[in-house]
C-alpha cells in the first residue's frame, strides 16, 4: 500500500546547521498493518511520519500510495490527497477550536461532500463508540484531554480513510486514557481495516502495535 | 463545502468580539462622517447653484454681442420682447425673462456706492425663480417709485426699509440722469452681484426715463431641464451671445470641480485607514490562527478555502460597517437635509463666497454605492497580505512539534 524508495530528507542543507535527518529509508507498509515507528527522541520518527503524510517535502527519493507516486505533487493534489485517503492524529489534538465536537468530526466528511444524513449517522456511530456522545454540542476547550483526543481520532477515522497516522498520541493522556484510546485504535483497524501507523516512544503502544519498526540517527535499524 | 467555509468566516469574524465591534465601529463612524461631510459640501454647491439660476442666469443666458465685455445700454437685444415669445415656444422650455442692467451709482444722504440697476418684471421673475422667497423684508407691494435693494447695499448705503435712494446713470443719449426710489423691500439671494451692488425695480418705472424701448433688454434667461437646447437656440440667434449656466458662471463650475476633487480626497484618507483598519485586524487575527491553519491544511482544508474564509470574514466584517454607517449616515444626512446645519455665527463669511449661513445636505444614492464597493474592495485587499503569510506555510512548519 506505502512504499518509501531511498528517502533521504535534510533540513538547513548547505548551511553549517545542516542535518540529515533521514537517510535512504526504504520501507513497505500493506493495508491493514497496525505498526509504530519508535525510538529514542529525535531520531526521525516524527519527520519519516510528515514525509509519509505529505506534510513536508522529502529531500530526496519516492513514495508510493498503492503504486501512484506521490512525493513530488503539486499542494493543491497533496492537500486533496490527505484529505480523501489520510488520517491524522496530533499529540497536541489539534482540534478546530471554534467548532463544536461535533463540527469536528464532521469536518473533514464535509470537505468531502457528504450528505448531512450521513454525516449525522457517522458521528453518532463514532461519538458511541468513543464515548463521547454528550458532549457533541461542547467546545474543545471545555473537553478535558482524552476526550479530544477521541474527538480527534473521530474525526480522523470519520470518513475512512486508508491509512491514519498517529504521532505520540498518548503523550498527553494519563495511562488509563492511552490504554482506552488504544483499544479504541485497534478495534478500528480490525473492524475497518484502516492502516494505522504510530510514531511512539510509549511501551505501552509500542506493545500493542503487530509490526515495530525501530529508528536510529534517521535510519530504520530493525522492522 | 460552502456552507462550512461560511460557517467558519462568522465564526471567526466574531471570536474576539471587542476587535470585532471596534472595527465595525470605526467602519460606520468614518463612513458616517465622510458621507455628511461629503453631503454638506454637496449641498453647499447646490445651494449656490440653485440661488445662480433662479436669481440670475437660469440654464441659458442670452445677451447682445459685446454686451458682456463692455455693459453699455447700447449694447442691448432690440426685439427682446419677440425673442421671448419665439423661445417660450420651444419645447422644453419652462420659463424665459428680459432683463434690462444699467450701471450707474446709488445713493444715499449718508454714502454711495457702484450700483447696478435691473428692470424687471417681478411676475416673470417669479414664475423663473420663486423671486419672492429672496425677499427678507417689505413685500413686492412697490408702489410708485418703489425699489428693491439687495442687502448688503443697503448695509452700506445705511438704508432702511422706506428710505430713499437716488440712482444715477446715463441715458441712452449719454446724458446723465437721477431718479429717486424709495426702499419698499430688501433682499438675500447670496448672489453675491445682486445682494451687494443692486438695485431691482419694475422696468415701467425706469424705460422712459432713460429713453430706451420697451422691448429691448439687456439679458434673457432661460430655464429649462433640456441641456441640448442650447444648442438650438444658438443655431437659431447666431447674431446674439447665448451661454450655459457654466459659461455663465466659470467660478462655479471651478468651485463645483474643487468639491469633487476634495470629497475624492477625503473618500480616499477614510477608506485608506478603513483599508488599513481591517488590515490591522485581519493581520492580528490571521497570525492568531497560524496554528488553526496549519493543523486545517494538514486535514485536507485547501489554502484556496482557507483564502475563500478569511476574504469572507474580511468582507463580512466590512459588511456589517457599511450597514451601520449607512443607517447613522443616513439619520445625519435626513436630519441635516430637512433642518440645516446652522452656522450663523459665520454669515457674513458664506455671505461673501455667495453661500447661504445655513447649510443643508444633498442625499445621492452614489454615496452609498461608491462606499459600498470601496469597503468589498478595501476588504478583500486588506487580506491580502496576511494570505500571503499561510500561503508559504507548509502545515510542518506549525505543527511540527506537535504532530
Amino acid at each position: 500500500m506505502i512504499e518509501l524508495k531511498n528517502i533521504q530528507k535534510y533540513f538547513y542543507k548547505g548551511e553549517e546547521r545542516e542535518v540529515h535527518a533521514l537517510k535512504n529509508i526504504n520501507l513497505k507498509i500493506a493495508q491493514g498493518e497496525f505498526s509504530v515507528l519508535t525510538g529514542s527522541s529525535g531520531c526521525g520518527k516524527t519527520t519519516l511520519l510528515n514525509a509519509i503524510g505529505l506534510l513536508d517535502k522529502v529531500s530526496s527519493g519516492e513514495i508510493y500510495l498503492d503504486a501512484k507516486e506521490i512525493a513530488h505533487l503539486s499542494d493543491e493534489q497533496k492537500t486533496n490527497l490527505r484529505l480523501n485517503k489520510m488520517g491524522f492524529v496530533f499529540q497536541a489534538y489539534n482540534l478546530i477550536p471554534v467548532l463544536s465536537v461535533k463540527e469536528n468530526i464532521a469536518f473533514i466528511m464535509r470537505l468531502q461532500g457528504y450528505k448531512e444524513s450521513d454525516i449525522d449517522e457517522r458521528v453518532n456511530e463514532l461519538a458511541e463508540l468513543l464515548e463521547i456522545k454528550e458532549k457533541l454540542d461542547y467546545l474543545p476547550s471545555l473537553l478535558s484531554g482524552g476526550q479530544q483526543q477521541r474527538v480527534a481520532v473521530a474525526r480522523a477515522v470519520a470518513t475512512k480513510p486508508k491509512i491514519i497516522l498517529a504521532d505520540e498520541p498518548t503523550a498527553n493522556l494519563d495511562h488509563k486514557n492511552s490504554e482506552s484510546l488504544m483499544e479504541m485504535m485497534k478495534q478500528l483497524n480490525e473492524k475497518e481495516n484502516i492502516t494505522i501507523l504510530f510514531a511512539s516512544h510509549d511501551d505501552y503502544v509500542v506493545k500493542m502495535a503487530k509490526r515495530v519498526i525501530h529508528l536510529k540517527d534517521g535510519e530504520i535499524t530493525e522492522q | 463545502m460552502y456552507k462550512t467555509i461560511f460557517s467558519l468566516a462568522i465564526k471567526n469574524a466574531f471570536l474576539r468580539r471587542i476587535r470585532a465591534s471596534l472595527l465595525i465601529l470605526m467602519i460606520a463612524s468614518s463612513m458616517s462622517v465622510m458621507l455628511v461631510i461629503e453631503g454638506l459640501y454637496d449641498g453647499m454647491t447646490a445651494s449656490m447653484i440653485d440661488k445662480a439660476l433662479r436669481s440670475d442666469s437660469g440654464e441659458v443666458t442670452i445677451f447682445a454681442k459685446d454686451y458682456r465685455l463692455k455693459q453699455y445700454i447700447k449694447y442691448s437685444i432690440k426685439d427682446a420682447d419677440k425673442i421671448k415669445k419665439e423661445l417660450k415656444e420651444l419645447n422644453d422650455v419652462k420659463s424665459v425673462l428680459t432683463r434690462f442692467k444699467i450701471n450707474g451709482l446709488a445713493g444715499s444722504a449718508k454714502a454711495s456706492y457702484p450700483s447696478d440697476l435691473i428692470a424687471v418684471d417681478f411676475k416673470d421673475e417669479e414664475e423663473f425663480g420663486e423671486f419672492s422667497e429672496f425677499i427678507k423684508e417689505g413685500s413686492l407691494k412697490l408702489g410708485k417709485n418703489g425699489c428693491i435693494i439687495g442687502k448688503e447695499l443697503a448695509k452700506n448705503l445705511k438704508l432702511r426699509l422706506n428710505s430713499k435712494v437716488i440712482f444715477t446713470s446715463r441715458d441712452v443719449n449719454n446724458n446723465i440722469v437721477s431718479k429717486l426710489f424709495r426702499i419698499k423691500a430688501i433682499i438675500q439671494s447670496t448672489n453675491i452681484n445682486l445682494d451687494s451692488k443692486t438695485l431691482l425695480v419694475p422696468k415701467e418705472a425706469i424705460y422712459k426715463h432713460i429713453g430706451l424701448d420697451n422691448s429691448s433688454a439687456t439679458q434673457i434667461a432661460v430655464r429649462t431641464d433640456n441641456e441640448k437646447l442650447i444648442d438650438t437656440i444658438k443655431e437659431k440667434y447666431p447674431s446674439l451671445d447665448v451661454m450655459s449656466f457654466w459659461q455663465y458662471n466659470p467660478l462655479l463650475n471651478q468651485m463645483q470641480d474643487s468639491m469633487i476633487i476634495f470629497n475624492s480626497i477625503t473618500f480616499a484618507i477614510v477608506m485608506g485607514v478603513v483599508f488599513i483598519g481591517i488590515l490591522g485586524v485581519m493581520y492580528v487575527s490571521i497570525l492568531d490562527r497560524i496554528r488553526e491553519f496549519g493543523i486545517m491544511l494538514a486535514v485536507g482544508y485547501s489554502y484556496k478555502y482557507i483564502r475563500y474564509q478569511v476574504m469572507l470574514e474580511a468582507v463580512v466584517l466590512g459588511l456589517i460597517g457599511f450597514i451601520i454607517g449607512t443607517v447613522l449616515s443616513l439619520v445625519f444626512l435626513y436630519y441635516l437635509h430637512i433642518y440645516g446645519l446652522d452656522m450663523s455665527e459665520f454669515s457674513d463669511g458664506f455671505a461673501s463666497f455667495g453661500m447661504s449661513s445655513i447649510l443643508y445636505t444633498e442625499i445621492k444614492t452614489a454615496y452609498f454605492t461608491s462606499i459600498f464597493l470601496a469597503i468589498i474592495f478595501a476588504s478583500i485587499l486588506s487580506v491580502f497580505l496576511p494570505l500571503r503569510k499561510i500561503k508559504k506555510l507548509t502545515p510542518t512548519d506549525v505543527i511540527r512539534n506537535s504532530l
